[in-house]
């Protein structure tokens, strides 16, 4: 048996696919990335190849695609592709009828459809500022002195939602430590968090093109509360895909490489 | 690919705008004659005695001071133009000339002017200030020729004694013809299906024609043309689609050798600085003076959006979409510079027409002025040539 390799090195997580001949996903592995992309793959690959008994290494891999902001960083890799094109695999390996995505991710917002085959019919980014993404969360959650999964179920107990004016992360986070320092209810502050995220990916949907429904994808997409905002925001399904979310960019790598890989012969 | 024998010389050449072929000029006594845009008629600057340096702001960093005077919704290339100017990036020019090409444009040199950021200890150090028609035809064409005489004839013969004559015109327009062809000629080889010159080695070159005087850059831009003629491309084709990059003022030689190394070939470039249609001959007759007809070839072969009239706004895309036939492009990447007015509204329609109606795959990008190695332009850029990969593949793409 021959497998495949997909390493997504993101700007806050470093995912690794591992999956067979017949597209099987047999190994995963997700951790923080460090300053060194070189070394948060290196260890993630290393991680993954050992949850294959009968895969040496990960260099015994018979292709490997590195995908994400570091993907020219992937040791050994046979090549790589962005994380465009890697997420709309995915995402079409693990439920072919999605047809749109919103990928969320540490750094950068992107919205993009998919074809039926899994290839990119378009794509729109937000990459101006960290409003919206991972790193947004993280500050809010940081504000609230919470770890993001407290953060991320918080907004679903709230009755109301304070609206959060400021767009920046940086004044983000000030409107909502004087909100808290005036004592609004932090779930309703949180729901307000949510919302805002929420609308910044109105757009990008509709870029993508999205008709009656939508997936997530990122490390966010685990967000619950953000998961409720974008659908009565958006007005659309929210697909929930039998992958994790966060593994989609190295899923779709891995069936790339598999497809490339199978080619090669 | 063998390296260009002067690739590196004329890159050393884009490092810093007073560049060693300026200072040569200048120490053989010409007077140097700064502008900011490709609206004004190069050959009137190249009269004999002049050269012409098109301002750019190599290694710009903060713009902070820039900003100040002119807010951060104002284009980075004019902001940039005006920090390097404070610092006083640009003191060895002996004048300059701007286009009202856009308000921003206008605004940048008006602050230079305001804040006396030139002309130190230069007696006869000007700033002028032309306007350019909105429409091409007669009536503005005569305002061209009008525009041109009192704001760069005029103060050039004024300040400096220049021989402004019809036969200095034609003088200058010849030199500037056999850089146009050497340019062009150079230029053709980017239709070769594994081409033996990159795109960005073409910039470069193109790029310096612009910055440096054109009398001393001929000898190195022959011997080029003379090493392509024998150059062997590498074995197997790097690149995996081919574009037409489209927009306004790319002077940051980071971008083309960006969107190379993502996988796309720039083979062939209409930009401001670029070789369409800025590096077009101008064919001069006898029947009439050299001034209007230089005008008169400015105006009509002009594909800044600038320009509003209907047959202009169409002809531009048609222009895109015939560059991308004759070059094989696979596809189009339309760029404007963050804030940039005219080019807003360009990008957008021209990224629908061209999609829609001449039926190229098209990517739209707005950039920061200095690029620097923006991880994100090149996730855009080499998404973009995937999709066009597959498209290729599935036999959908041109």
């Amino acid at each position: 048996m021959r497998y495949f390799g997909g390493c997504d090195s993101g700007s806050t997580y470093t995912k690794c696919v591992i999956i067979d001949e017949t597209g099987k996903m047999v190994a995963d592995v997700t951790l923080r990335s460090r300053i060194n992309a070189v070394l948060s793959c290196e260890e993630s690959l290393k991680l993954a190849a050992e949850q294959v008994p009968d895969l040496g290494s990960a260099k015994d891999l018979a292709y490997l695609v590195g995908t994400g902001y570091g993907r020219n960083k992937v040791p050994f890799a046979d090549e790589n592709i962005s994380e465009i094109s890697c997420h709309a695999m995915g995402v079409h390996v693990a439920n072919p009828d999605v047809k749109a995505i919103i990928d969320i991710g540490g750094q950068d917002v992107k919205g993009i459809a998919v074809d039926t085959d899994g290839t990119v019919l378009n794509f729109a980014m937000n990459d101006k500022c960290a409003a919206g993404t991972g790193r947004f969360f993280e500050a809010m959650a940081r504000a609230f002195e919470m770890d993001l999964d407290e953060f991320s179920k918080l907004s679903l107990k709230a009755k109301n939602v304070i609206p959060i004016t400021a767009q920046c992360t940086v004044f983000a986070e000030s409107e909502v430590i004087s909100l808290v320092g005036e004592g609004k209810p932090m779930d309703e502050i949180a729901a307000g968090i949510e919302l805002s995220v929420a609308k910044r990916c109105f757009v990008m949907s509709k870029k993508a093109g999205a008709v009656d429904s939508i997936t997530l994808t990122g490390g966010c997409a685990k967000n619950a509360g953000l998961k409720e905002a974008i659908e009565k925001v958006l007005n659309l399904k929210v697909i929930d895909l039998p992958v994790d979310p966060q593994l989609i960019g190295a899923l779709g790598a891995a069936e790339f490489a598999r497809q490339k890989g199978m080619a090669r012969g | 690919m063998k390296d260009l024998k002067h690739l590196y010389y004329f890159e050393k050449l884009l490092e810093d705008a007073n560049n060693e072929l300026v200072r040569q000029a200048q120490a053989e006594g010409k007077k140097c004659v700064a502008t900011v845009c490709e609206n004004i008629p190069e050959p009137l600057l190249n009269l004999p005695g002049l050269f012409s340096v098109r301002l750019r702001a190599p290694r710009t960093g903060s713009m902070e001071m820039a900003t100040y005077y002119m807010t951060s919704f104002l284009c980075e290339y004019t902001r940039a133009l005006l920090e390097r100017a404070i610092e006083g990036g640009y003191n060895f020019t002996d004048c300059i000339i701007t286009p009202d090409g856009c308000s921003m444009m206008n605004r940048c040199v008006e602050n230079m002017e305001l804040l006396k950021t030139m002309g130190k200890g230069k007696e006869n150090y000007f700033y002028q200030y032309m306007e350019i028609p909105m429409k091409a035809d007669d009536n503005g064409l005569n305002l061209y020729v009008l525009q041109c005489k009192n704001h760069i004839l005029k103060p050039l013969h004024e300040s400096f004694g220049v021989d402004i004559s019809d036969e200095a015109i034609r003088a200058a327009v010849a030199e500037h013809n056999e850089i146009c062809r050497l340019i062009r000629q150079i230029g053709e080889y980017r239709k070769e299906e594994n081409p033996r010159i990159t795109g960005y080695e073409y910039h470069i070159l193109t790029l310096a024609t612009y910055v440096a005087p054109k009398y001393l850059l001929i000898d190195k831009l022959k011997e080029t043309l003379e090493e392509l003629k024998t150059r062997e491309p590498d074995e197997k084709n790097k690149y995996r689609a081919r574009v037409v990059f489209v927009g306004s003022e790319v002077d940051d030689v980071d971008v083309i050798r960006l969107v190379e190394e993502s996988g796309a070939y720039v083979c062939a470039d209409r930009f401001c600085l670029g070789s369409f249609p800025g590096r077009n001959e101008i064919i001069l007759t006898d029947d009439e003076d050299a001034l209007t007809q230089i005008c008169r070839q400015y105006m009509y072969r002009g594909q800044c959006p600038r320009y509003m009239n209907q047959a202009k706004i169409q002809e531009r895309r048609k222009y895109v979409a015939d560059l991308a036939r004759e070059y094989h492009a696979d596809g189009v990447i339309y760029e404007q510079i963050k804030f940039c007015d005219p080019w807003a509204y360009e990008r957008m329609v021209g990224t629908v027409v061209l999609r829609d109606d001449y039926k190229y795959p098209v990517l739209a990008v707005d950039r920061p002025y200095s690029i620097g190695s923006s991880g994100q332009m090149r996730t855009r850029v080499q998404a973009f040539v995937e999709s066009i990969e597959i498209k290729k593949i599935q036999g959908g793409a041109k």
